[in-house]
């Protein structure tokens, strides 16, 4: 728990929170203000707006904590507000509420465009609140009572500016020192702290690379077209190996060396009749996630082809992920006549679970392209190093054949559930 | 859906930050967290930590030299939006700003916070890599500065070492007989673009260059140095199409044509100045 100071509606408020807690929990739970409604909790449809520090805001998606030093206006802080008492009578002869869930939302954000602009018209003013959703679509009554009011503006005297100093940052921003509760938390806090260079990772080595530095190339990696159905996501991929196929088949028969070529690839040890236990851990941007499971390698041999299947779960998030990766190998000649090799690569994955609740499909061919980048850089070099011992195992920031969940995660939790761009 | 229990820090220097950042593996920095926020209300991200960098005085700092305005990492859509800021760019910051998302979430949101997050999507990220800007880094081996298109590697992945803060941006001045052009397409407006056009044709600093952003990963930028086109304005759209086609755009028709149009938009407006 972390103590807070703050204003809500004028008054001055201290409480003990705990830092997940959310503004709206904290308003309606805490302080029983339950004018702010919680619509979808990710911050797209806008019926927990408030003011903080004069400015609107989500209240789902702002902590608590982080408001410590905030003034904090809710719907109930507007009784007496001129320009909203305006508003709710614009409302209520425009029919511009049905349910009321968006409503103190809708009127929070109202007042708030009435307020820094004048003269828009219906479809400015569509525009300008698109970030207030109304689930019975009363579109049409709002932008009405809007409307009015807009038309009124001239005659109406607007809130004044506030006078607090102009914030650039999200308010309420930096505050004089030791001046409100977290503050001094915050300072006690850093007792516990190693020294920096303890844990400060050295040098500014590629995140991508796996093997030396030295005899790095360039794959370039061919993606074809992403399909998916049925849940499953299929794509090819090829690129060429500037080495024999006998020699590439030698190690990329070697589906241990084959997993040590895949970024954030882990096997628990050494295949047993084709199989292994293992992980594959992803990193994509501040989501983590690191699928356990099994997996079974099949080759054929004779055709230079080997089929990977593999499932497996994230425990942290309870989704679960399986795939296949089928890959074979053609002899090609290089210009001077060297033997060459192309790998033709068909993947298919799927996801359950939380991890795959959303999809999106337009993130992928530029993920997918790195991941099989790093992964023919790595086959590289490793075939430019035979005895390959010292190859350190593929680690990077960018890719596995997960990322794409994540990203579509990303996209679509930003886009369908958050119903707008990251800021 | 709540966020799982995590700490929260909220230091007031750059350098306490950095130290939290380094010492502590599952750490998350917070600007405006309107991106942050809903990710991890969805539990996307479970972070231990959570380093609120939002009481960082240096963070909504906006200097100015003979050349280029910077800007904290800190400072809101809203302030640029409502033009707070020291304007480097004659109004067009400001009118980038306007489009993104929706008010609530640009008085919150950070540019810092969006280009850290590299969502492809991201206006600024197209937008600044259009005017040349530089990001700045600060980490425990110390500063460094670098390019906003050199700065994203793809979706969501950047140069920031684990233990970096992006602490500003410096955006270069136009000069005054510049034209700059963005536009973006989306299905509603503020939500994710499906493309994005953004333009610069600055002649006094021998600049020519256009972004295709919303891409599926890294936005494509086109210039006379990669492109053949000069520095004429408008320029021809053939070449245009063509280096889009060539950098991956051309297995979808539709992506293809969406994100023309939206350079042909950011041209028109570009030329309207």
């Amino acid at each position: 728990m972390t103590a807070i100071t703050l204003t809500v509606n004028g008054q001055s408020v201290n409480a003990q929170v705990t830092p997940r807690t959310h503004l709206a929990d904290f308003l309606r739970e805490h302080l029983l203000l339950t004018g702010t409604h919680i619509g979808c909790e990710h911050g797209i449809c806008g019926a927990c707006t408030v003011e903080i520090n004069g400015e609107i805001a989500r209240s789902c998606i702002t902590y608590a904590v982080a408001c410590d030093g905030a003034e904090v206006r809710t719907i109930e802080g507007f009784d007496d507000d001129d320009l909203m008492a305006r508003l709710r009578q614009a409302f209520s002869e425009a029919h511009a509420l049905q349910c009321g869930y968006c409503t103190p939302g809708m009127m929070i954000a109202a007042r708030d465009l009435i307020r820094r602009k004048g003269g828009l018209t219906g479809a400015q003013i569509r525009t300008e609140m698109s970030g207030n959703l109304c689930r019975c679509t009363g579109y049409v009554g709002i932008v009405r009572a809007i409307e009015r009011v807009m038309l009124a503006r001239p005659t109406l005297s607007l809130p004044t500016a506030s006078p607090r100093k102009p914030q650039l940052g999200p308010a309420p921003g930096p505050q004089p020192s030791g001046s409100t509760a977290a503050e001094t938390k915050a300072q006690s806090a850093t007792v516990r702290l190693k020294d920096a260079s303890a844990g400060a990772k050295t040098g500014t080595t590629p995140r991508l690379s796996a093997g030396s530095a030295k005899k790095r190339r360039r794959i370039k990696v061919e993606t074809g077209s992403v399909e998916a159905s049925g849940g499953a996501t299929r794509l090819t991929q090829a690129f060429v190996l500037e080495h024999p196929r006998v020699e590439v088949w030698r190690l990329m028969a070697d589906a241990e060396a084959v997993a040590r070529c895949i970024p954030g690839m882990h096997l628990d040890g050494p295949l047993v009749d084709g199989r292994a236990a293992g992980r594959m851990e992803i990193a994509l941007g501040p989501i983590k996630a690191s699928f356990a499971g099994e997996g079974l390698v099949v080759s054929f041999p004779n055709e230079f082809r080997q089929v990977i299947t593999g499932a497996g779960g994230d425990r942290k998030s309870g989704s679960s992920a399986s795939g296949e990766v089928a890959y074979r190998l053609r002899e090609e000649v290089g210009p001077a006549g060297e033997d060459l090799t192309r790998v033709e690569v068909e993947l298919s994955y799927s996801l359950t679970g939380p991890l795959a609740q959303f999809s999106r499909s337009n993130l992928v061919r530029d993920l997918v392209s790195r991941v099989g980048e790093n992964f023919a850089q790595n086959l590289d070099a490793r075939l430019s190093m035979p005895d390959g011992a010292e190859i350190a195992p593929a680690r990077l920031g960018a890719a596995s054949l997960m990322w794409r969940v994540a990203v579509d995660r990303i996209r679509a939790g930003v886009s369908k559930i958050l119903g707008r761009p990251p800021s | 859906m709540k966020p799982v229990a995590f700490d929260y820090e909220r230091p007031r220097t750059l350098a306490e930050a950095v130290r939290l950042l380094s010492t502590n593996a599952d750490a998350k920095i917070l600007a405006g967290g309107q991106t942050l926020g809903p990710m991890l209300n969805l539990r996307l991200v479970q972070p231990t930590l959570i380093i609120d960098i939002t009481r960082i005085a240096e963070l909504t700092r906006v200097e100015e030299d003979g050349e280029a305005v910077t800007l904290g990492a800190c400072v809101t859509h809203a302030s640029i939006e409502d033009q707070k800021i020291v304007d480097p760019s004659n109004g067009f910051l400001a009118e980038v700003a306007h489009g993104i998302a929706y008010r609530a979430v640009r008085t919150r949101g950070t540019i810092g916070g969006s280009l850290a997050h590299a969502d492809p999507a991201a206006d600024w990220l197209s937008c600044l890599m259009a005017l040349g800007a530089e990001v700045l880094l600060t980490g425990a081996r110390g500063k460094r500065r670098i390019g906003v298109a050199d700065f994203m590697r793809g979706a969501l992945d950047t140069e920031l070492e684990p233990d970096e803060i992006m602490d500003g941006v410096r955006i270069p001045k136009l000069s005054k007989k510049a034209r700059a052009g963005f536009a973006k397409i989306c299905r509603k407006s503020g939500e994710f673009a499906d493309a994005i056009g953004a333009v610069l044709h600055d002649p006094e600093r021998g600049v020519l260059r256009l972004v295709a952003g919303a891409t599926q990963g890294r936005p494509i930028i086109i210039d006379p140095a990669t492109c053949p086109i000069d520095m004429n304005f408008p320029p021809p759209l053939g070449p245009v199409r063509k280096k889009l086609e060539q950098s991956g755009l051309a297995a979808d028709v539709y992506e293809l044509n969406i994100h023309m149009a939206a350079i042909a938009r950011a041209l028109d407006k570009a030329h309207a100045q």
